[in-house]
């Protein structure tokens, strides 16, 4: 074990191991593209929707129960039966990471709306907001904390399945997840393991910060 | 892409053995996740320095590829099922243990005083008091645990486990979109009537809860 | 007892409730530990183990076929992994058999040995594996690794043989497993016997279909492939000729734990590598990829209709 790790530090420091097509600096960049793009478009599905939902009050069991039965959808399967389906391209991928990503980001958003204080929505509209304003300026900010906790576990768990578009041939962190797999080279898994960890950790953190800087009005 | 009815109905016996053992995989990791997450949950409520510890660290757990602990683990337990089920207990850990821990943390201060004062001893009142007040919260973990698990099972198709995760590889290495079909919707229904039968259970466990209801 | 049984134990002991509630599948928990002294026996069963492509698991059946005719019990355990995962599962005991492949086996055991004639590998096979494992005598059919380009790269270079390869280093991007990239027959040899070298090698998969995908596409100009595809006939492709014969001879041999190997199982085993031919391999392997048929039911089917099972 000790071993393992010792090794690990020289894969991850040599400078080889940085440049070039397999390189880490370009397997990281892949990592972040195919997890940052598939949130992106799983939060521009799943926030509107949480929000409808929210707001209105209507479909809300279906919605949850959808959300719950997405999360059982085995992200696997799906890569392989879009590839069967559409042929090899990132859209299996991408298909895989945004039904992971979605539930999360749904019942988050939902839960935070629900969450806001109806009296609260009632004085709203008491002063004469309109729907879409109290849905904007008064509902939204206060169902944020929740929302942003939504985004950041969804960004977690893309960011580790993203490994998978290395088995339908792309890049990404998950290359050395499975080349290392097959080449039995415990060294470049755990070096790929790693980063996408540190690539997770880093992301929330940020997230977090970017809360904590939408938050400093509150608190002040 | 069409499915072929037929193979289907030549496959009933693998299907069943495939759904039987992809549920095992996952029920076992789900027991053993319940059974490492009680006693740090218990830790981790009492010893506050040690919360965050605990909880951040099975945070950091969850974010490494499942894929890769299985391979880290081949040396250690090899291609067996062992390796399987320690991986998916790995990721049961973050719900679990946060979900025990917010259960405990939601036992009204007031009944454990009551609890003290008839002069209950402190493992008495954990077993006998906390736990069963906490166990909504611990159970909501894990139905999710639950499901997730269910979900994660079929990525040690890898590492040459993973229940119905078998008919994904079997079906991409042959072009052949029916075995991926059915071991998609067969994964979900699992965990449709897993997640069913976990509430019954709570219905059960938490008869002073029903009138509520 | 070291730490991977104490391990296993421990999980053992503490899943038999679990376990027990619903048994069945495919578990395994290192239940072949039990080995016997001398010459090994049958008698426990067999776990057959199989790599992660089409051939070995047709293989891996045929063997269960023909075990079974024997009165040995077998349970197949399929698409495992790549040679590198397989064998040490068999060191540990997780499996006790695999279909081989002599050439291939001996390079991943012994990369420096230039046995290139069967029967000189076999000598070098049993003198390379490590205690506890041997090699069973080798069957009739062979199936080679090879690189193939489709006919209009092939015009478009000029290529027939890997060494027209080197003439355009730098231009072509190579497609195959992962394992391939650290293999001898792959991006090793052909850089050290052959002075390829490519533009990009791509990790794809062993004879799947990400790699014939890739090469027909375009997205690959050299594929690794096996001499046991169909595809390669179907689609045209040009297999590129081995003048300083980097890959060697692929007989298809069982490679088995001591503990497993009595006679019972040698008999059975022998018999079928006598009557299995290449062709009829190839011919197997197309009805699992190409027709959908189980591995399990062309493998059964075979040994019935040759009077193996």
């Amino acid at each position: 074990m000790f071993e393992l790790f010792k090794n690990l530090g020289t894969w991850l420091t040599s400078g080889s191991q940085w440049a070039g097509q397999d390189g880490i600096a370009h397997r990281l960049g892949e990592h972040l593209q195919y997890s940052l793009l598939a949130t992106l478009i799983a939060a521009a599905i799943g926030l509107p929707l949480g929000l409808l939902i929210g707001h209105t009050g209507k479909g809300a069991f279906v919605a949850i129960n959808l959300a719950s039965f997405g999360r059982a959808l085995p992200t696997v399967g799906l890569v392989v039966l879009v590839f069967l389906a559409g042929g090899l391209s990132m859209l299996p991928v991408y298909v895989a990471l945004v039904a992971l990503a979605v539930p999360a980001i749904v019942t988050n958003t939902y839960a935070g709306m629900t969450a806001v204080d109806p009296d609260v929505k009632d004085a709203a509209r008491g002063q004469g907001m309109r729907g879409h304003q109290v849905l904007l300026q008064v509902e939204l900010p206060l169902a944020l904390p929740l929302i942003m906790t939504g985004l950041r576990l969804a960004l977690i768990q893309v960011v580790a399945t993203a490994t998978i578009a290395a088995y339908v041939s792309f890049g990404g962190l998950g290359r050395y997840v499975f080349d290392g797999l097959a080449q039995r080279d415990l060294v470049q898994v755990l070096g790929g393991a790693v980063l996408v960890a540190v690539v997770a950790v880093v992301l929330d953190l940020l997230l977090s910060s970017l809360q904590r800087f939408l938050f400093r009005h509150r608190t002040a | 892409m069409t499915i072929d009815w037929s193979w289907i109905g030549d496959h009933t016996d693998d299907l069943a053995s495939l759904t039987l053992s992809h549920l095992q995989a996952a029920m076992t990791a789900v027991f053993f996740g319940l059974l490492i997450s009680l006693p740090l949950a218990v830790v981790a409520h009492r010893v506050r320095p040690l919360r965050g510890f605990l909880l951040g660290l099975s945070n950091v757990l969850f974010t490494i590829p499942s894929i890769a602990i299985f391979v880290l683990l081949l040396p250690i337990s090899g291609l067996t099922r062992t390796t399987t089920v320690i991986g998916l207990t790995v990721y049961t850990l973050v719900v679990l243990l946060r979900n025990t821990v917010e259960g405990l943390d939601s036992v009204p201060a007031k009944t454990k005083e009551a609890a003290k004062a008839m002069g209950t001893r402190p493992l008495r009142t954990l077993l006998t008091v906390e736990l069963p007040l906490a166990l909504p919260v611990i159970m909501a973990g894990v139905r999710i645990a639950t499901v997730m698990s269910i979900s994660l099972v079929s990525v040690a198709t890898y590492i040459g486990d993973g229940g119905l995760g078998q008919l994904f590889t079997d079906g991409f290495q042959r072009d052949f979109p029916t075995p991926v079909i059915v071991g998609v919707v067969l994964t979900i229904l699992l965990a449709v009537v897993a997640d069913a039968l976990l509430v019954a259970l709570q219905y059960v466990l938490t008869p002073w809860r029903r009138r509520r209801a | 007892m070291n730490r991977r049984t104490l391990l296993g134990g421990l999980f053992a002991a503490a899943s038999v409730p679990a376990l027990a509630a619903c048994s069945g599948g495919i578990t395994s928990l290192n239940e072949s530990s039990g080995s016997t002294a001398g010459g090994g026996s049958s008698k426990g069963g067999i776990t057959i183990g199989t790599a992660n492509f089409t051939e070995n698991q047709v293989l891996g059946y045929l063997y269960a076929a023909v075990l079974q005719q024997a009165g040995v019990k077998v349970k197949v355990r399929p698409n495992l992994g790549t040679r590198e995962i397989v064998i040490p599962a068999l060191k540990a005991g997780d499996i006790d058999l695999l279909p081989e492949y002599q050439g291939a086996l001996l390079n991943y055991l012994a990369p420096k040995d230039a046995s290139a004639e069967p029967g000189t590998m076999q000598n070098a096979l049993t003198l390379a594996l490590p205690a506890g494992l041997q090699v069973l005598p080798y069957g009739q059919a062979a199936d080679s690794d090879c690189f193939v380009v489709t006919r209009a790269t092939a015009r478009k270079y000029g290529l027939t043989s890997l060494a027209d390869l080197a003439g355009q280093n730098g231009k072509l991007v190579i497609g195959a497993a992962p394992e391939v990239k650290k293999r001898r027959v792959g991006a090793v040899g052909l850089q050290e016997v052959y002075g390829v070298e490519f533009k990009e090698f791509k990790s794809l998969d062993s004879d799947g279909p990400l790699v014939k995908g890739a090469l027909k596409k375009g997205d690959v100009d050299v594929a690794n492939l096996f001499t046991t595809d169909t595809d390669i006939a179907a689609n045209d492709w040009v297999v590129l000729t081995d003048p300083k014969n980097l890959i060697p001879s692929q007989h298809i041999v069982p490679l088995i734990a001591d503990r497993k190997a009595d006679d019972t199982v040698r008999k059975a085993l022998a018999r079928l590598g006598n009557v299995l031919t290449t062709d009829q391999l190839t011919q197997l392997n197309s009805q699992v990829d190409n027709d959908k048929k189980d591995p399990e039911d062309v493998a059964a089917a075979y040994a019935k209709q040759h009077g193996l099972a």
